[in-house]
């Protein structure tokens, strides 16, 4: 049974990522990559691991897909993408190099046979006791750091977004504008 | 215990597919009639007794009505993003317990479809993930009014799901579970949560409204701005679809409400547990007309004023607070 | 409800007040100021008891406010200018209409048609006479020419109906004779004076 749903998954995964990037409509991409991490968190499911599914749930899909979606309302979505290849072989390197890499860098541990987990599962622990576990005990450097860079970046996104909020440009005189039509 | 077999989870997957369908049914009719008589007026009184039969009419024209689908339409995700929310409403419900475990012919029946252990989380995430529904469809009709809902959708969402998941964050480490029954279990040790967290209650409550997309803040279809919001292009059995969506979300927040702040399903007095779950749901989901009939719209600026710096950093603060007290 | 309560919309002499509203904040300061004290003043609640309050009115005190239209109806006003009617002579009974067809001149949708022959007894009578309801305005000037007060506008508002032709026959709007006690007479302009009677003279026969 397990093993079924993992091929499912699978083929349904890769199905979907494929549509993403083959696909020359923004909106079929967005929807595809979307699904394909709905059914990312299944995977996590079927490994027991519920609160990283979940976790997958909530910060890709209900929130990483909708800040795309946000900015995919910009483009006129009814239209096809064109896209301009200047160089495809560089292209084609880079792409087929990058995904050797990732295919060897996992399938090594199916290979290895050193490698064994450091930190095993504590028993009697639920899921999401056994992460906060790992996390605040070996990685709680880390782990504070990406907080950090998280609020630093949160700052930055203020500053860039609300420098001139306070100035409504609609609401004052066209003669006072700083001179818009030189830069037009 | 018996074991779970697939059977029992199939038919209750279907006794609470058929079960929430109908009460989302009910509920437009109760939601009329609760407005009308808010209003002081009667509702719908002639298809059937007191207008009982107005629902199956309803649902008669749904069905009937033509299917339209726009000519710039992006057509297959068009026709996908209603049953999105129809369906993330649903798994939702399915890791929420409503009753007390029971047995009936024999068979142990537990309260619950799918039991995770971290029930809270997957209903957020399910209805996290519910956002898409509206999202896409206001981004594929090819229409306005519908691009504007959708980003409005986008916004809304993920703002309060902040508020949300930091207002539920209190109670949990109260409890020490992200399991829907262990706070079952701590109500019935403890008083209800929602007097040692009324903050985080109202937090929840204000939350819940806007994520179940309920009047004070239903901006993704606020017809006085934008026609019907994502919902422009729909009609037919589609648009039902968004429908019966919404008024299972809005079960679901009621149920949410209901375990997590108000008790559960544990008996009350000489109230049995079941009938006191009853009871609460029913009240909750008053509340959603009750305030419907009675406070208007806010604009979108308010909305988002209103949850980043408003209602998120009180729900820190009460978060750092209960920390604090937890320590102590 | 009264008639007196139905027809009295001066605004003004009703139970109107002014809000006494807060100048609008302006800085954020002022604003978070405005939402902390709405919020701890529990205004929203007040929203919510008055609805509550209007519910336990209607449903209990029996301060339903809809009228079931079909089955129940508002009072009108007696002088409610509708479908036309056309009058009686209150002696004889014979119809009022003299056939002068002004009304048909003065109409300014084109609604009345009529014909008239000579009758009997020398008189011009009205052999056909139709208003077409497609067509009326409900302007009231055929009522207003009609030197003989034999058509007048009258309280039927119910204008539905599956064929013109079934409400616009002089027939479907003459006085039915037995109802000719219960006819309506108005004071006013154009009506018959209060001491008509007294002034009838005979006619002088001395030439």
């Amino acid at each position: 049974m397990i093993t079924f749903a993992f091929y499912l998954f699978a083929v349904l995964i890769t199905g979907l990522f494929l549509v993403t990037v083959m696909s020359k409509n923004v909106l079929y991409a967005m929807t595809s990559l979307a699904a394909g991490m709905v059914l990312i968190s299944g995977l996590f499911f079927i490994l027991g691991a519920d609160f990283l599914g979940v976790v997958q749930l909530i910060v890709y899909v209900g929130a990483v897909m909708a800040v795309y979606a946000f900015a995919m309302m910009f483009f006129d979505l009814s239209r096809d993408v064109e896209e301009r290849h200047d160089k495809p072989w560089l292209i084609f390197l880079l792409g087929g190099g990058i995904a050797l890499t990732l295919v060897v860098m996992f399938a090594a541990p199916i290979m290895g046979e050193a490698v064994h987990a450091l930190y095993p599962p504590v028993a009697g622990a639920t899921n999401p006791q056994a992460v906060g576990l790992v996390l605040f005990t070996k990685y709680l450097l880390p782990f504070e750091v990406a907080s950090v860079m998280l609020l630093v970046a949160m700052i930055a996104g203020i500053i860039l977004a609300g420098k001139k909020m306070e100035i409504s440009l609609s609401a004052m005189d066209e003669d006072i504008l700083p001179d818009t039509k030189e830069n037009a | 215990m018996m074991e779970v077999t697939y059977l029992g989870v199939i038919i209750k997957a279907i006794l609470i597919l058929a079960i929430i369908s109908a009460i989302a049914g009910f509920g437009t009719y109760i939601e009329r009639k609760v407005l009308a008589f808010m209003q002081r007026r009667l509702g719908p009184m002639n298809v059937g007794p007191y207008g009982l039969l107005q629902i199956a009419a309803d649902g008669i024209k749904l069905f009937t009505k033509e299917d339209f689908i726009p000519q710039n339409a992006n057509k297959l995700i068009f026709m996908v993003a209603p049953i999105i929310t129809a369906a993330t409403a649903f798994i939702a419900l399915s890791a929420v317990p409503v009753f007390p475990d029971f047995t009936i012919f024999g068979i142990f029946v537990p309260s619950i479809a799918a039991d995770v252990n971290i029930g809270i989380l997957f209903v957020l995430g399910m209805m996290a993930a519910g956002l898409y529904g509206p999202l896409l469809a206001g981004m594929s009709q090819a229409n306005k009014w519908g691009l504007i809902g959708a980003a409005r959708t986008a916004a809304q969402f993920i703002s309060y799901e902040v508020v949300t998941g930091l207002s539920l964050l209190a109670p949990i480490m109260m409890v020490g579970s992200l399991s829907l029954i262990d706070f079952n279990h701590y109500n019935e040790t403890h008083p209800w949560m929602v007097f040692m967290q009324p903050l985080a209650f109202v937090l929840f409550l204000i939350a819940g409204f806007a994520e179940t997309n309920r009047t004070p803040f239903d901006l993704l279809e606020n017809e006085a701005e934008i026609i019907a919001g994502y919902a422009t292009e729909y009609s037919g059995m589609r648009w039902g679809m968004f429908f019966i969506g919404e008024y299972a979300n809005m079960i679901t927040v009621a149920v949410l409400a209901s375990i997590i702040f108000l008790g559960g399903y544990t008996d009350l007095w000489f109230i049995p547990g079941w009938l006191a779950i009853i009871l609460k749901i029913a009240f909750m989901f008053f509340l959603m007309l009750w305030v419907r009939a009675s406070w208007p719209h806010v604009r979108p600026d308010q909305f988002m004023w209103l949850a980043w710096k408003v209602l998120m950093p009180l729900a820190v603060i009460n978060v750092v607070i209960t920390g604090i007290v937890i320590m102590v | 409800m009264s008639l007196e309560q139905f027809k009295n919309r001066n605004v003004g002499t009703q139970n109107y007040r002014m809000l006494d509203l807060d100048p609008t904040p302006v800085t954020g300061w002022d604003k978070f100021k405005q939402v902390v004290r709405r919020s701890l003043s529990l205004e929203l609640l007040v929203g919510l008891k008055v609805t509550l309050r209007e519910m336990i009115k209607a449903l209990f005190f029996g301060k339903m406010h809809t009228t079931k239209y079909p089955f129940e109806k508002l009072p009108i006003g007696p002088r409610y200018r509708a479908i036309h009617e056309m009058k009686r002579l209150l002696e004889s009974g014979h119809y009022r209409c003299i056939g002068c067809g002004l009304c048909e001149k003065i109409c300014p949708a084109d609604a009345i048609r009529m014909d008239t022959h000579y009758g009997e007894n020398q008189r011009k009578e009205v052999s056909e006479y139709t208003i077409n309801f497609g067509r009326c305005i409900f302007c009231g000037y055929c009522a207003e020419v009609c030197p003989e007060l034999a058509i007048v506008h009258g309280g039927r508002y119910e204008t539905a109906s599956e064929q013109r032709a079934s409400f616009s026959l002089f027939e479907d709007m003459l006085t039915p004779i037995d109802q000719l006690k219960n006819q309506k007479e108005f004071p006013g302009y154009g009506s018959v004076s209060v001491q008509a009677d007294k002034n009838i003279k005979k006619t002088p026969l001395a030439y």
